[in-house]
């Protein structure tokens, strides 16, 4: 379960940053993420949608403890991000569009390195590395450097990577973008699984397609405020326009 | 503890991986010391023979025949007297080229030797050619055998022994032992190679793995394991610092099979500096480079991790590259002496010190407070390090 509560995240501008346009005068701060508050339950799927620089990455780096907020609290699988971090990252599985991949290693030596900082006993790790290679298909090229594989095998790697110490909480940060349509595909099935296995599943994308075919909880977010927060069932209840992303647009344009 | 013996353990197989850096710590110190001591000594003894052999184009202008001074000039040294330049033509025919030498005896030299006066010879010769530069000593000691022979006439004539132009004879009597004087040679070149190559050593591991790792996206990945910040670092941290030991290492070994295949240094030689450079010595020496790393791999790491990119990284610690040699190289000005406060600058203790580890003289105190001084600054450069890791601003700067 993920409980985010009056979250925020202000940031300091920059000299250039205050130049731009849409800052504020005066303004020496910004704020990224601004009184946000959500759940993500386990056995759904959380989509959080939003266009660019709304603040999707910097919400899902606060769940993963990369950033700590400025107020608020967030919980992850019962435990503070900021009081216990350390709880919270070993209880978290996180998958960006980048793959995050030592170029260098093999996805043997890449899922072993990331297994054994879990902490995971040797005979577990084998076994789930095992059943892993086996589900993606991985084990053809398991012992290639990482640098050597296409972009569709890295993102089976990265996959791999994010479930290996099978984590309750899986946190993914626009995890389809750059991929072909196969290797899309099989990520939206791994979440849809990683639902039927009842772990909490929180999602960020500007893809309206996978938000129909994934989310049972939906949230947009623009200019790090919250517009909406509901089921996906009830947005498509609500909806005035004719499309989602017509829908998406009546709203944040109405912001 | 387990944390970070994994993360160093992953970190060092990562960086024996990447040919930049396996470059940088075995090929570069053999390149740079093979280039210096081989070809460069080579091209300067081979000038320095070819100065030596060469039969030099000489013109000797004299109001009289100085037969005597034409047959010493012909018996010593490998000539060719030249009588076609006429004395107005001497500037411009050792300009091109046509003259190495040019020696022009003063219109009244027999009559001021007769005279017992001092007769002052022009030597004209073109500087510029580094040859000649070098073959003017062959001129000089003809004319100056020469003059003894002029001397002795005179003394002859007055029926005096040649010591009464000798009042005083220096007789200079060095005190140092053969050890000292080594360590005086040696200690002087020593610290360029490992100081440089402790740098040079760590510097392309610390881009990798800080400003590489933003660039390549994995760092965040690794924010997000149960790792800390502190053992993330410290791991980094320790492969930077055992790349550069690695390779200051490295570069000695190099340096000792280059002197022994080297033509340049005669065995006799290099067998003598070995046998007075003592195991202990080289120990002491050895055990510097460890607190030394650890500055550099601190310094290098901060500067790492500031960085948005593997570009951005290189053009900030490229000049300080630069800046570690220039302490290296007030360690060689005379005068400057390793004490309490010299012990206290890092990198120049260092410079001095192994000056004195190579002598035998080095003061156990000042040795103390140059390893307190290169831990106490390593430490703080990890304090620092782990602080600029844990700030947001610095570790998503780029990302």
């Amino acid at each position: 379960m993920i409980v985010v509560e009056n979250l925020t995240k202000s940031f300091r501008l920059s000299k250039e940053q205050k130049k731009e346009k849409d800052a504020p005068a005066r303004a020496d701060h910004v704020d990224a993420v601004a009184d946000v508050s959500f759940s993500c339950k386990p056995g759904r799927i959380f989509s959080l949608l939003g266009p660019n620089g709304a603040g999707k990455t910097t919400a899902l780096r606060l769940i993963a403890t990369m950033l700590r907020p400025s107020s608020g609290r967030i919980s992850v699988a019962g435990f503070d991000t900021v009081k216990e971090a350390g709880q919270v990252r070993r209880h978290i599985g996180f998958l960006t569009g980048a793959t995050g991949l030592y170029e260098r290693l093999t996805p043997t030596e890449m899922i072993d390195y990331y297994g054994r900082l879990h902490g995971m006993e040797p005979a577990l790790l084998e076994k789930r590395k095992g059943d892993l290679f086996r589900l993606l298909g991985i084990k053809e090229f398991a012992g290639r450097r990482i640098g050597k594989l296409s972009s569709g095998m890295k993102q089976k790697v990265s996959i791999a990577r994010t479930m290996i110490h099978d984590p309750q909480v899986l946190v993914f940060d626009e995890p389809t973008v750059g991929l072909d349509v196969i290797t899309a595909k099989s990520i939206m099935q791994l979440i849809r699984q990683c639902r039927a296995d009842g772990k909490t599943v929180i999602f960020s994308t500007h893809i309206m397609g996978e938000v129909s075919l994934l989310s049972d909880d939906l949230a947009i977010i623009h200019r790090g405020r919250l517009l909406y927060n509901d089921t996906y069932d009830a947005f498509i209840r609500e909806m005035k326009a004719k499309s989602l992303e017509d829908e998406f647009i009546r709203r944040v344009e109405e912001a | 503890m387990k944390l970070l013996t994994i993360i160093f353990r992953k970190e060092l197989k990562d960086m024996l991986r990447d040919r930049r850096t396996l470059f940088f710590m075995i090929i570069m110190p053999f390149l740079v010391i093979f280039l210096i001591f081989n070809l460069s000594m080579r091209l300067g003894r081979d000038m320095e023979k070819r100065a030596q052999e060469k039969e030099l184009q000489v013109a000797v202008f004299s109001a009289q025949p100085l037969p005597a001074f034409i047959k010493l000039l012909q018996t010593k040294e490998k000539v060719k007297i030249d009588t076609r330049v006429s004395r107005t033509e001497i500037n411009q025919a050792v300009n091109d080229g046509r003259l190495d030498f040019a020696i022009s005896f003063p219109e009244n030299f027999s009559e001021n030797i007769d005279r017992e006066g001092t007769n002052e010879v022009p030597v004209y010769y073109k500087a510029s050619t580094s040859e000649n530069e070098q073959a003017l000593g062959r001129i000089h000691k003809v004319l100056e055998e020469y003059g003894k022979q002029l001397l002795n006439l005179r003394l002859e004539k007055k029926n005096l022994a040649a010591a009464f132009v000798e009042p005083l004879r220096i007789d200079d009597r060095d005190v140092s032992s053969v050890r000292e004087k080594i360590g005086q040679r040696l200690g002087g070149m020593f610290p360029y190679f490992f100081v440089i190559f402790c740098f040079l050593g760590a510097m392309y591991p610390a881009i990798d793995l800080a400003a590489g790792e933003k660039e390549r996206g994995t760092m965040e990945t690794l924010l997000v394991s149960p790792a800390t910040r502190l053992q993330i670092v410290v791991g980094k941290f320790l492969v930077v610092t055992v790349s550069g030991i690695f390779t200051a290492l490295t570069s000695v070994l190099w340096l000792y099979l280059v002197f022994r295949q080297s033509k340049t240094v005669p065995a006799e030689v290099l067998s003598g500096i070995l046998k007075v450079i003592e195991w202990k010595s080289l120990l002491l020496l050895f055990s510097m480079i460890i607190p030394l790393c650890a500055f550099f791999a601190a310094i290098l790491l901060s500067a790492s991790v500031f960085s948005k990119s593997y570009k951005e990284a290189q053009s900030i610690i490229t000049p300080l590259n630069f800046m570690v040699l220039i302490p290296v190289l007030i360690g060689i000005f005379p005068g400057i002496k390793l004490n309490a406060a010299t012990a206290l600058i890092p990198i120049l203790n260092i410079s001095l010190a192994t000056k004195e580890i190579i002598a035998g003289t080095i003061s156990p105190l000042l040795m103390v407070e140059i390893y307190l001084v290169l831990v106490v600054l390593a430490a703080l450069g990890l304090i620092f390090c782990t602080r600029w890791f844990n700030r947001e601003a610095v570790i998503f700067r780029g990302v």
